[in-house]
């Protein structure tokens, strides 16, 4: 309503002067005119006129109203304006003020105090205008000064000590008959909107679980939260504004009532508790009326029963019956509304003139929901109906003004009217009375007694007083709890605003320079605010007029400004995109952004300002986690799993949770208890200091019965599987395979003809000279058994391109080589690596496109299908593609290089043994055409029986002696080693066994000769003695050792008896120590003499190996040793030593080579015409 | 500069493109062109060679350079190899009738020019002498040579991909043949004539320089190396003459359907009469058909090679001269 507008503007002014301006216009209005009887008789007048004005008509009251308002308003206007130009002289008129205040009260206690019984805000304003009326009541200075205490007590959380001191200020007029009628009736009349407000509030709760359920199954994004805080601070803007007019007038009056405390007086009734206490009503009234009876002091009586009754509601008085209950709930309603800052924020404040001119012709009683916070706090309705009157009025001159259908503002108010609906049955149907009222009926219903009266007024007044003195020290507690709240997390706005209202608990009697910096405390710094509480415990503070009013000022300009800016009142089109989206929201999105908005916004402001401009502000205190946040993290987080909406945690996992809990629930609640829990509609994400990561499980601490550690390590170690490095068996590598072996075989094959064709070509043959070309198959060795801790593919880099290498040389070895230098096969390797690598980023490229939709011709508007956009074929034929390769190519590889290059083989296999059979029995193929030749000289056809072989002759008789049998020969021929010497002698070398230890085989072998050492020298016979004696000496003493004991290199040649029969020379040369490593590295060029890719490799050091295990010839011994350490096989020398055993997992080296050196006991030492014959 | 080496072998692209079927006289311009084309190829075969026979260590060209080159066309792979033995087998039977007398020398070599291609001059004296003497080429990259032992020589030897391969040198033959049907003695002479145009036969010197021997590369290439190359720039020719043949069939062919539909419009004009000449038949190759003759050649993806996107704008990347 206007004239509270106005009223509320002329409150910023000074206080003083604001208490002056009072004063004046009741004086002008004949307020002094009003009396008002100790036993507030009037106030039934007076109630039953406000009856009768909320009833009637709102607007045909207003416009006389208004019209006063207005002259208040710019009286107050130049008040202010004049203040500013005095402002030195402020403090002065504030202290005289006070003084003045002091006088007045002082010299009328008793009249004084009936006064607030009727001094509800309401009452107040409605005075203004109905003064005029009614002459019959007293003048009543007081008033205003006993409504603000109400004010403040409203304004302020300290919300205990407020109503005790007003209390105390009007302790003498009320009676001390406890109000138990007033209390019956209100409970009457809340009980009749009990249920509507149950049913309401689990309405609300069961939306606020949903909203809590989804936060484990939706996530929200954190778009919305800046509108949340911006519109979040805009109410709080308004609330503020709202408690800085009000603060105003209602340290005016606590300035008052602090003053006048020590002339009133109180029972126990009126200081402790109020008229709220239904309770405790009876037990008061009882202690009071035996007073006597009672040992206890008052103070201490009064100590009790605030002990008793810890939670009184700030609306709580004494002398309006039904008051807290109306306004608890109004309150209620007016923030929920309020809070709906998605709707409500054009209702917010009063509309700009600037926005809308028109307005006011339009609308003749605006309203807004800032305007009856307002009303609200100054207690200026009476009724539930005032109150919903207004609350509609507000929809209703936003519907009026935007007639247009199609307004976006219309929604916003027919959204807050349906809300409204919602809201109203919450509150209950009361109509304040004062409580004079109610006990003066009581009184005449139960013959009160008047004397009684008297006598307890009398009783109270030492109460009062002791009591006027008691209060500051308590409100200095007050002042503390007060402090706590903003410094600790935010409670929401009630508490913020609790703030500032605190300030207005500034002392009383102290100086205007305490009082100055109070305010500026009050308008810029909450904490710095309630410190400066902290050293002033006196209550009911008193904000020096001046800066008051100048605050009160600035802060409406400031609201002004924020009018300006976004839209207000209903009337300039709002500009945030967000809110128009949100109704098309659905309808769990919306719950959601209802539900948490304010705890959004306020995260977002806690958030916002931490940052300077776009950067972290360094100046912020830095942000802590919290053993609470933690624990309400886990609780969620619990809940969400017993909720199930976590998906599946495994029955253990919930055990254990459950053990958990179980096992510490002590701490938990206790430490709960300390740091005061206050709830948090957010999701866990908004807490992100407080989240938990999930231990893995083998991080866990583990203990076994007897309190030992366990270490679960052992659970999650894992054997490596066989065969992550070896290539898997496919058609592809068992053809691969397949041709390794062959060319294997093929090159044992023409080693044998190279060494026939050596053999025929040299007259003379040596030791080793020809080695037996034994190349092991190809094995591809896996690592050995590997146990990691770590899922997922083992990381071993080296171990991986060691495997990669061995594939490469595996098709090297494809393409012909036989051996490779180790910097071209890194090289190599290096490719392929490097290859793959892009394949797999390109492979891993395609499935990251973004999906298709499915173009679906039935399903309209439903859900559209999505699928990939590509097939996995399709990923792997573009990869492909992209990487040079394409199918045709592949298969011409597998077919060429693979399929026909193994059928090649085998032919080159075939034809190089038939060309091996040819040499090694060449006679017939130089025979001639007709085969006369094969009887020229030296010719063996005959020595050997090849040419009867060849008819297929039995020629010597072998098949009739059993003799092939026997000797499991191949063919009917004299085996070649028996008839050529040097074949025969190379055979024997190398299989000594196959011919020397059968016949032996029967006998035990000789006992080992003793050794001849210095002791058993004697025993010999005496010729050698000396001999051999002169031996040890050379021998260092120690025992001889046996020519064939000697290790092979150091044995002395035996002499060999030439086929003359003469012994020429026992050692033609001397024995000597031959160097090392005379091997005959034979140079080999691999591809031939113009092949790009050539290998000049050294003799395969497998070839070189095999064979020297063999028995020794004699005349060999230049043979040395040193070639034993080479490496052992093909492609080994690369590997190895490229292959560390480095990485993070311990496994064996995967060697790419043929294992083993093929000196399998026969078939290793010399190639024996024998065993050539026998491929 | 680019004149006179247009006139170089003027002649013998003609020939050239004769035996590839082209039935008119080219122009000149048309035979420049196929020169300059064959002119690139032939110095980036030499280029490329050479830097082969680099990266082996050895300066020389060899025969297996050149076979590297075009190691993935495995017909023409084939029909170089056939022409190795046969120029193998005239090299023994000249030696062998340097021996026997001087007389057969002159005959000798023009069948073994013959035996640039195959069936050109069969004289069965010859193949028989071939028979025993023909060497087969061995590369360096064939089976064969994984292993140290040589197998002999061997007449089992005729493998599949050999047939294959033969199996294009066939179809070549028959058309040669086809064409050669209705003859006369005349025209049959000249054909054979044209047949034996070569870029290396008896003008060595000639080639040397146009190829830029000594420029290219630093060794003096053999005459291995050389008739190689003539062997392969004939080969060039005449895949050239043949595409450009066929580009311009097509072209023809759509001309005459929208020469048809503009008939069809223009009446009687084209009406073909029994006495008309033969139409646009005699017209010869343009050095457009030609063009596009060898953008078509040259955008045919090579065979086997990977090509591996190594990033970068694909755009900027330059890509290699295919050889034909």
């Amino acid at each position: 309503m206007a004239m509270h507008k106005n009223h509320i503007n002329s409150t910023p002014t000074p206080l003083p002067s604001g208490k002056r301006d009072t004063l004046h216009v009741n004086g002008y209005h004949g307020f002094p005119r009003r009396s008002v009887t100790p036993n507030g008789r009037p106030v039934p007048a007076n109630a039953a006129r406000l009856m009768n004005s909320i009833e009637g008509d709102l607007g045909a009251e207003e416009n006389p109203r208004l019209s006063i308002f207005r002259d208040l308003y710019a009286r107050s206007e130049a008040r202010i304006s004049s203040l500013f130009e005095e402002n030195g002289a402020n403090e002065n008129g504030d202290t005289r003020n006070v003084e003045e205040q002091d006088h007045q009260l002082n010299d009328d206690p008793f009249e004084d105090a009936p006064a607030p019984a009727t001094g509800s805000p309401r009452k107040h304003t409605r005075k203004i205008d109905e003064d005029d009326y009614d002459e019959s009541e007293d003048e009543d200075d007081d008033e205003p000064g006993d409504d603000s205490p109400l004010k403040s007590k409203s304004t302020g959380p300290p919300v205990n000590l407020a109503p005790s001191s007003s209390a105390m200020v009007r302790g003498l007029s009320s009676s001390s008959t406890p109000a138990s009628a007033k209390g019956a009736s209100s409970i009457l009349a809340v009980k009749t909107t009990e249920e509507a407000r149950k049913r309401l509030e689990e309405d609300k709760k069961a939306t606020e679980d949903a909203a809590k359920r989804s936060f484990h199954t939706l996530f929200y994004t954190l778009e919305n939260d800046r509108d949340a805080m911006l519109e979040q601070k805009k109410l709080e803007e308004s609330e503020r504004q709202v408690d800085i007019e009000m603060g105003g007038a209602g340290a005016a009056a606590n300035n008052v009532n602090g003053l006048g405390g020590n002339a009133q007086q109180g029972t126990l009734s009126q200081t402790n508790l109020g008229a709220s206490s239904l309770t405790l009503k009876n037990l008061i009234w009882m202690i009071d009326t035996n007073r006597d009876k009672v040992k206890a002091t008052d103070p201490e009586l009064r100590a009790l029963m605030s002990e008793v009754r810890k939670n009184r509601s700030k609306w709580a008085s004494e002398d309006k019956v039904g008051q807290e209950e109306l306004y608890e709930a109004a309150e209620k309603v007016l923030n929920e509304l309020r809070g709906m800052t998605e709707h409500s924020g054009p209702f917010l404040t009063k509309v700009n003139k600037k926005e809308a001119p028109d307005y006011g012709n339009v609308v003749k009683h605006p309203m807004d929901l800032g305007t009856m916070t307002k009303k609200l706090k100054t207690l200026a309705y009476r009724s539930k109906q005032d109150f919903v009157e207004d609350l509609n009025l507000i929809w209703q001159n936003c519907l009026k003004y935007n007639a247009n259908p199609e307004h976006f503002l219309r929604k916003k108010a027919l959204f807050m009217r349906k809300e409204t609906d919602k809201l109203v049955p919450l509150i209950p149907n009361i109509s304040i009375r004062d409580r004079a009222d109610v006990e003066a009926e009581e009184r005449r219903l139960q013959n009160g007694d008047i004397n009684m009266d008297g006598d307890e007024d009398s009783d109270d007044e030492p109460i009062i007083s002791s009591r006027g003195r008691k209060a500051p020290s308590k409100k200095a507690k007050k002042g503390t709890t007060a402090r706590k709240a903003p410094a600790g997390v935010p409670e929401g706005s009630p508490a913020a605003e609790a703030k500032p209202s605190s300030n207005h608990l500034a002392p009383n009697g102290l100086g205007s320079n305490l009082k100055f910096e109070h305010l500026i405390a009050d308008s810029e710094s909450v904490m710095d605010g309630s410190q400066k509480d902290l050293s002033t415990p006196t209550p009911g503070a008193i904000t020096p007029a001046g800066i008051n009013g100048i605050l009160g000022h600035g802060t409406q300009s400031d609201g002004m400004d924020i009018d300006a800016d976004s839209s207000i009142n209903g009337i300039v089109p709002s500009i945030d995109g967000p809110n128009e989206e949100a109704e098309n929201d659905d309808l769990e999105y919306k719950t959601w952004k209802q539900v948490t908005k304010k705890d959004r916004a306020q995260v977002t402001a806690e958030r916002h300002r931490l940052f300077l401009g776009d950067h972290l502000n360094p100046e912020e205190p830095a942000l802590r986690r919290t053993k609470l946040g933690m624990r309400r993290w886990l609780r969620n987080q619990k809940q969400a799993v017993s909720d199930g909406a976590l998906g599946k945690k495994s029955a253990e996992e919930e055990a254990e949770i459950r053990e958990n809990e179980e096992s510490q629930p002590s701490g938990e609640t206790l430490a709960e208890g300390m740091e005061g829990e206050e709830e948090r509609v957010l999701p866990d994400y908004y807490d992100a200091l407080a989240v938990i990561p999930d231990l893995s499980n083998r991080l866990q601490w583990l203990e076994d019965s007897d309190g030992n550690v366990q270490d679960p390590s052992g659970e999650f170690l894992r054997i490596l599987p066989q065969g992550l490095f070896t290539s898997p068996e496919s058609n592809l590598t068992r053809k691969i395979d397949k041709n390794l072996r062959q060319i294997q075989e093929t090159r044992k094959v023409t080693s044998k003809i190279a060494i026939v064709k050596q053999m025929q070509l040299q007259s003379q043959m040596y030791q080793g000279q020809f080695q037996k070309h034994e190349p092991a198959p190809f094995v591809e060795q896996d690592i050995e058994p590997t146990v990691i801790s770590e899922e997922g593919p083992p990381i071993a880099p080296s171990v991986s391109r060691a495997a990669l290498q061995r594939s490469t040389a595996k098709l090297l070895v494809l393409a012909g080589f036989e051996e490779f230098q180790p910097a071209a096969l890194d090289a190599i390797t290096e490719m392929a690596g490097d290859y793959f690598i892009k394949i797999a980023r390109t492979l891993n490229e395609y499935p990251q496109a973004q999906q298709v939709a499915i173009p679906a011709p039935g399903v309209q508007g439903g859900r559209i299908a999505c699928k990939e956009r590509f097939t996995t074929e399709e990923i792997i034929l573009h990869t492909l593609h992209i990487n040079g390769a394409d199918l045709d190519a592949l298969d011409s590889y597998v077919t060429e290089e693979v399929d026909r290059a193994g059928t090649k083989l085998a032919v080159t296999h075939d034809r190089m043994k038939a060309h091996l059979a040819d040499s090694l029995r060449p006679a017939l193929t130089d025979a001639g055409p007709d085969g006369a030749n094969a009887f020229n000289d030296n010719s063996e056809q005959f020595v050997g029986g090849d040419f009867a072989e060849e008819l297929g002759e039995d020629f010597f008789g072998f098949k009739d002696l059993g003799l092939d049998k026997e000797f499991n020969m191949a063919s009917l021929s004299v085996p070649l080693h028996l008839l050529q010497n040097r074949m025969r002698s190379a055979n024997q070398a190398q299989n000594p066994s196959a011919l020397s230890s059968t016949p032996l085989s029967d006998l035990p072998p000789p006992p080992p000769l003793t050794p001849v050492t210095v002791n058993n020298v004697k025993s010999e016979i005496g010729l050698v003695q000396a001999f051999f004696l002169a031996k040890i000496r050379a021998n260092n003493d120690e025992p001889l050792i046996e020519d064939d004991d000697l290790p092979q290199k150091q044995r002395f040649p035996k002499p060999r008896l030439p086929p003359t029969g003469k012994i020429t020379s026992p050692r033609k040369r001397p024995l000597k120590e031959q160097g090392p490593g005379k091997g005959h590295p034979r140079k080999k060029m691999k591809v031939g003499e113009n092949g790009e890719a050539k290998e000049m490799g050294k003799e395969n050091a497998a070839e070189k190996e095999s064979g020297k295990e063999g028995e020794k010839d004699k005349k060999d011994e230049t043979q040395t040793p040193a070639k034993k350490a080479t490496t052992n096989g093909v492609v080994s020398n690369g590997a190895n030593s490229t292959v560390d055993s480095g990485g993070d997992v311990t496994m064996g080296t995967p060697t790419p080579t043929p294992k083993g050196k093929g000196k399998s006991g026969k078939e290793g030492g010399l190639i024996s015409p024998e065993s050539l014959e026998a491929t | 500069m680019a004149e006179k080496s247009g006139a170089k072998y003027r002649q013998e692209i003609q020939q050239m493109m004769f035996v590839a079927g082209e039935t008119g006289e080219p122009s000149s311009e048309t035979t420049t062109l196929i020169e300059q084309i064959v002119h690139e190829q032939v110095i980036e075969m030499l280029k490329r060679s050479t830097a082969l026979a680099t990266r082996r260590g050895s300066r020389a060209i060899t025969t297996a350079d050149l076979f590297f080159l075009i190691r993935h066309d495995k017909a023409k792979t084939s029909r170089l190899k056939t022409f190795l033995s046969w120029k193998d087998v005239r090299k023994s039977a000249r030696e062998s009738d340097d021996k026997g007398g001087d007389a057969a020398d002159a005959a000798v070599g023009d069948d073994a020019l013959g035996g640039v291609d195959v069936a050109g001059g069969p004289s069965v004296p010859v193949s028989e002498l071939s028979k025993r003497s023909k060497k087969k080429v061995k590369l360096p990259w064939d089976i064969s040579s994984f292993f140290t032992e040589q197998l002999p020589e061997g007449e089992d030897e005729d493998d599949e991909e050999e047939e294959e391969a033969n199996a294009a040198t066939i179809v070549r033959l028959q058309a040669a043949d086809r064409r050669t049907k209705g003859m006369t003695r005349d025209e049959y002479v000249h054909y054979s004539e044209c047949r034996q145009a070569s870029f290396t036969y008896k003008k060595a010197k000639r080639f040397r320089e146009w190829a830029g021997f000594g420029i290219v590369t630093d060794s003096k290439p053999n005459d291995d190396i050389v008739d190689i190359l003539g062997f392969l720039l004939y080969d060039i020719v005449q895949t050239l003459t043949e595409e450009a043949l066929k580009v311009k069939q097509e072209e023809d062919l759509n001309k005459s359907r929208n020469g048809d539909s503009d008939a069809q419009s223009k009446k009687r004009k084209r009406e073909t009469g029994l006495f008309d000449p033969p139409e646009e038949g005699t017209t010869p190759v343009t050095p457009k058909h030609v063009r596009e003759a060898f953008r078509r050649l040259q955008e045919k993806p090579i065979p086997g090679r990977v090509r591996v996107w190594m990033g970068g704008p694909r755009a900027l990347q330059r890509t290699e001269l295919k050889l034909i």
